[in-house]
């Protein structure tokens, strides 16, 4: 085994990495300090939160206020945008010098990216996109749990000898709990150095999203044959779940959906986490656009139709009142948004 | 940047994930059964660099580590258009978690040598960390960039400009080569074997093999034995390989209701395989 | 650059032949286009005339790849194969040879359409152009203890392939062959999982190097297997064993079901009970009537069914509509405006019949695919095996002591 950089005795502390964005706090890092609380209550354990960049003075006093015990303020002008070679070097000194146990980030694209080298730079375990995460009772060590071979297998994973114990987290996984404290907690403002020679990359521009890309969406909400082109409770649903529409290539054909929106063989092929598929017999054709989803939901009122060989939860039935009522359900707890 | 440009491209050979399960008794993965296949995301790297091959010439290296059955798969490549690769295979890097595996792979990277562009995929399927590139890059001590969706090589200046993917929409990066850039899944379509390169399908050559005494590096930092992360527990999770086919019945409210509750519950817990939350 | 290049490239609008090119055309087409003296029958025969504005224009395909002019591969892939311009050809120019050498120079150069480098891949890792796992290859056949095929005891190989196997709609017909198969007691296996696919795809894709690659080692299968007699479900895969397997393809008979069935019927070894008074049209698929000259076979299968009525549309037989699923199109996107099968259907429906009766999978997807968009809800199309197994099969002389030589 390669030496840690520390040894678990001299380690303390569960941290936080608080990812931020034009002065805001991403949300995960938000939910992350919720379960951190919960953790560090159950092992006594003092909850840092890091804060890396430059001029965020302002947000470190407002996330002081939040539910942790210290804030660690990390700033210097190369790290004003986010670049993984200097956020992994400024990061990397900082948790050298005051040796976490625990060291926890949001699995997003910049999370993963420092994650990722920071735990070469450490050499230490590194366990990503945990669904969950808990303490063991008897060895107080992290255990992680995460998923594997598309979803299919569920994994435990524990780092014993090396420090920091590392993890990322998907967003969403924990419930974002705002708990203000009533004093703010101690900020510790470290001036790191960063030489230019650690910052090799450059961001050079950046935009958001235009249009539809119907194989990027998380969610989907397939109108087929079957939804007669009555479109609106189709988007109803959509709208409801935060889902795209997409289409069978009947529908598409009809003029009920763009051509951008067919999904299957000579459509789109989607990776969503969800698909609600309406009114689709489920030709071979189009059921691999969504064969790589996670959770396949089908209605269609032909008990025959093959799609429900191709779905999880199969409804026989008309699509109409199920729609609706299942946009009715939604809508009703849309204060806890999926 | 001097001399034609090098790329080496990782792969890494994956059972289908479809088709992996747990053995229920023994509590471990059952692979047996799962046919194996390049790592999708790896098929899109090897797309990238040959497309690069194409528009600014120069050479593409393949890179992998697994038992020998991972050949016949390299050959596949070769015959896409790469023109050289290696596999790493010994029993002592079997077992090897990310900092192990990236340990090994950048050693090898270091072997082959005058690598410009390091190409991955943005993950692989089974382990899906994603880890593996970035920790590449920070044992070769290169600049990293990530769901990379389209890149530029601007050869005077010997960087590359990198569109990749970030919340809601891209950036575009500048590193200067060499550099580690993992592709994003999907982001191209792999091109079919050349007619002329299918030959190499046949080929007994072509292919390094290294074992553990080939390449630079300690025993104990490969493999299993150098890996700090564990397996505490396994299992398998209900939402599993082929589809679950459950009828929902009753009124149309109380066919809705199950459907929330089932969607509620899966969109907070394992599964995903999508681009959002994997990034 | 050569002093006629820089004169070339300061002309507006001037093409710079390439030698090379006419080269490669030639080779990629084994000189067959060198006969078109561009009279233009193929033009007007084509069916992409009768769905969209402009044919395929096929003589300026053939004219514009040998100049090199860009665009020259988009129209390539929109032929079918059918065989319709080439029956009509005053030089014999075999012009679906011609396009699939065409498209042969695409892969090289890399100008495929979007998605097909999917398919042969998918033929490569699955066995299939559909994508499907090996594994459930034979689960069309769950429940009919169909044997695995054994030369001592089987006559016959029935081989399913890829879409009768996969394909949720034609996997029926295969089901229906098998039944047909059963009633006159006729000796045979399949491949079960092991099939492998005839490689037609990749042929009509244009592939013709990964083609051969997949004939020579089926030839090998088949050989081991002991294959000497193969049956289909599909024209297509009979059109790619009996023409495209060259001196392999000697080594074993093959035939269409429908020409197994109509040599049953005249052994007496088939029949049916038949229909009250039922009319059909019968659609016949390019890849029999024009490729293979075989229309008397299903005709011969329906003229046995009692009380089955058929009408003939006026485009039958060698004047057949293709469907529009050849040439690889079924793994294309045609606009539902300019479906062949939107077309035949109405064709169909004009004769009155309640059945369109056709003998071949992509067909059947087409033109059902044709009843849902031109809105002809009282026609059903069916599949020459499913027909018989409705009008009810019998064996006949089930005393017969004759060694059956199918």
């Amino acid at each position: 085994m390669i030496d840690p950089a520390y040894s678990p005795q001299d380690a303390s502390g569960i941290w936080v990495f608080l990812e931020q964005h034009e002065d805001v706090l991403a949300p995960v890092s938000v939910e992350l300090l919720g379960k951190a609380r919960a953790l560090s209550s159950q092992s006594g354990a003092q909850l840092t939160g890091l804060l890396v960049g430059h001029n965020l003075d302002a947000l470190a006093t407002r996330t002081a206020c939040l539910d942790l015990d210290r804030l660690v303020y990390v700033s210097h002008p190369l790290l004003s945008q986010f670049t993984a070679e200097a956020y992994a070097h400024a990061t990397a000194e900082v948790i050298l010098q005051q040796r976490p146990n625990i060291f926890l980030l949001g699995a997003t694209p910049y999370g993963r990216d420092l994650a990722g080298r920071l735990a070469v730079m450490l050499r230490t375990g590194l366990t990503a996109d945990c669904t969950d995460l808990a303490l063991d009772p008897e060895s107080a060590l992290l255990l992680g749990e995460v998923s594997g071979f598309g979803g299919g297998v569920l994994a435990t994973i524990k780092c014993e000898q090396h420090r920091p114990q590392m993890a990322t987290v998907r967003p969403g996984v924990f419930p974002e709990v705002v708990i203000r404290r009533e004093t703010p907690a101690p900020v510790d403002h470290i001036e790191v150095d960063v030489p230019q020679a650690a910052c090799p990359v450059s961001v050079v521009g950046r935009r958001r999203h235009a249009g539809v890309d119907v194989s990027r969406a998380e969610r989907l909400v397939i109108a087929g044959a079957g939804t007669r082109g009555q479109m609106g409770p189709v988007e109803a649903l959509a709208k409801a779940l935060g889902a795209e529409i997409g289409a069978t290539r009947v529908a598409v054909d009809e003029g009920w959906a763009g051509r951008e929106r067919q999904i299957g063989q000579t459509g789109v092929i989607a990776r969503p986490r969800l698909a609600v598929v309406c009114g689709a017999s489920g030709a071979t054709q189009f059921t691999v656009g969504i064969e790589q989803a996670g959770l396949v939901i089908a209605l269609n009122q032909d008990p025959e139709a093959s799609i429900f060989e191709q779905a999880d939860l199969c409804v026989v039935d008309d699509l109409f009142p199920v729609v609706r009522a299942l946009v009715a359900e939604l809508e009703s707890h849309n204060g806890g948004a999926l | 940047m001097t001399g034609e440009l090098h790329m080496l491209v990782c792969l890494k050979v994956v059972p289908k994930s479809e088709e992996v399960g747990v053995d229920r008794e023994t509590r471990t993965l059952d692979r047996g059964h799962a046919r194996s296949e390049i790592n999708p995301p790896d098929m899109n790297a090897l797309e990238a660099a040959l497309a690069l091959k194409d528009r600014y010439g120069g050479r593409v290296s393949l890179l992998s580590m697994g038992p020998p059955f991972v050949v016949p798969m390299l050959r596949v490549g070769l015959a896409m258009g790469a023109d050289a690769a290696y596999l790493l295979s010994d029993r002592a890097f079997g077992g090897a978690d990310t900092l192990a595996t990236s340990l090994t792979l950048a050693s090898a990277i270091r072997k082959i040598g005058n690598v410009d562009l390091v190409l991955c995929g943005e993950e692989s399927s089974d382990g899906a960390t994603a880890q593996v590139p970035p920790g590449i890059a920070a044992w070769l001590g290169l600049p990293q960039v990530t769901y990379a969706m389209d890149i530029e090589v601007e050869r005077e200046r010997g960087h590359v400009l990198v569109t990749r993917e970030i919340r809601g929409g891209e950036e575009v990066l500048d590193a200067p080569l060499p550099a580690v850039v993992s592709v994003k899944v999907s982001c191209n379509q792999p091109r079919f074997m050349d007619m002329d390169g299918m030959a190499r399908l046949d080929s007994d050559d072509a292919v390094t093999t290294w074992t553990a005494g080939d390449l630079d590096v300690n025993l104990s930092h490969v493999g299993l034995a150098g890996s700090p992360t564990s397996v505490a527990g396994l299992r398998e999770a209900s939402q599993s390989a082929g589809r679950r086919r459950e009828l929902v019945s009753g009124t149309p409210e109380e066919e809705a209701h199950i459907l929330y509750e089932h969607i509620s519950e899966f969109l907070r817990s394992a599964g995903s395989r999508t681009q959002e939350t994997k990034t | 650059m050569t002093a006629v290049t820089e004169a070339a490239t300061s002309v507006p609008n001037a093409i710079l032949l390439d030698d090379n090119r006419w080269d490669r055309v030639l080779a990629a087409t084994n000189g067959e286009a060198a006969a078109c003296y561009q009279c233009g029958t193929c033009t007007a025969t084509c069916p992409w005339g009768l769905v969209a504005g402009p044919s395929i224009g096929v003589r300026s395909v053939i004219r514009e790849a040998q100049l090199g002019i860009d665009g020259w591969a988009d129209s390539v892939w929109r032929c079918t194969t059918c065989g319709a311009c080439e029956a009509r050809c005053p030089h014999q120019v075999p012009i679906g040879e011609v396009m699939l050498g065409l498209r042969s120079l695409a892969w090289r150069e890399r100008t495929v359409p979007s998605g097909l480098a999917n398919v042969l891949w998918d033929m490569h890792w699955d066995g299939n152009p559909w994508g499907r796992p090996p594994s459930a290859r034979s689960a069309w056949a769950a429940g009919l203890d169909i044997p695995r095929f054994d030369p001592a005891t089987h006559t016959t190989l029935l081989y399913v392939g890829c879409t009768a196997s996969y394909d949720r709609r034609a996997q029926k017909v295969a089901r229906a062959v098998v039944g047909l198969l059963r009633a006159a007691a006729v000796p045979f296996g399949t491949l079960g999982d092991d099939e492998p696919c005839c490689g037609d795809a990749a042929r009509s894709l244009g592939n013709d190097a990964y083609f051969e690659r997949i004939v020579m080692a089926n030839t090998v299968r088949f050989k081991e297997a002991g294959v000497a007699s193969v049956v289909t479900v599909s024209p297509h895969c009979y059109d790619t064993f009996a023409s495209h397997y060259g001196a392999a393809g000697d080594q074993f008979q093959v035939r269409h079901y429908s020409q197994l069935a109509r040599d049953l019927i005249a052994e007496g070894r088939l029949s049916f009970s038949g229909f009250d008074a039922t009319s059909a049209t019968f659609h016949d698929p390019c890849y029999l009537a024009r490729h293979h000259d075989e229309t008397e076979a299903p005709r011969a299968v329906l003229g046995a069914i009692p009380g089955l009525e058929l009408t003939e549309m006026a485009r039958s037989r060698a004047e057949t509509l293709c469907c529009g699923g050849g040439g690889g199109r079924m793994w294309m996107e045609t606009p539902a405006d300019e479906r062949f099968a939107t077309a035949r259907v109405r064709e169909a429906a004009a004769t009155g019949a309640s059945y369109l009766v056709t003998t071949c999978p992509h067909c059947i997807s087409c033109l059902e695919d044709g009843v849902s968009v031109s809105g002809a809800r009282d026609l059903k199309v069916i599949d020459l095996a499913e027909l018989a197994m409705l009008a009810g099969c019998a064996s006949a002389s089930p005393s017969s002591t004759e060694a059956p030589h199918d």
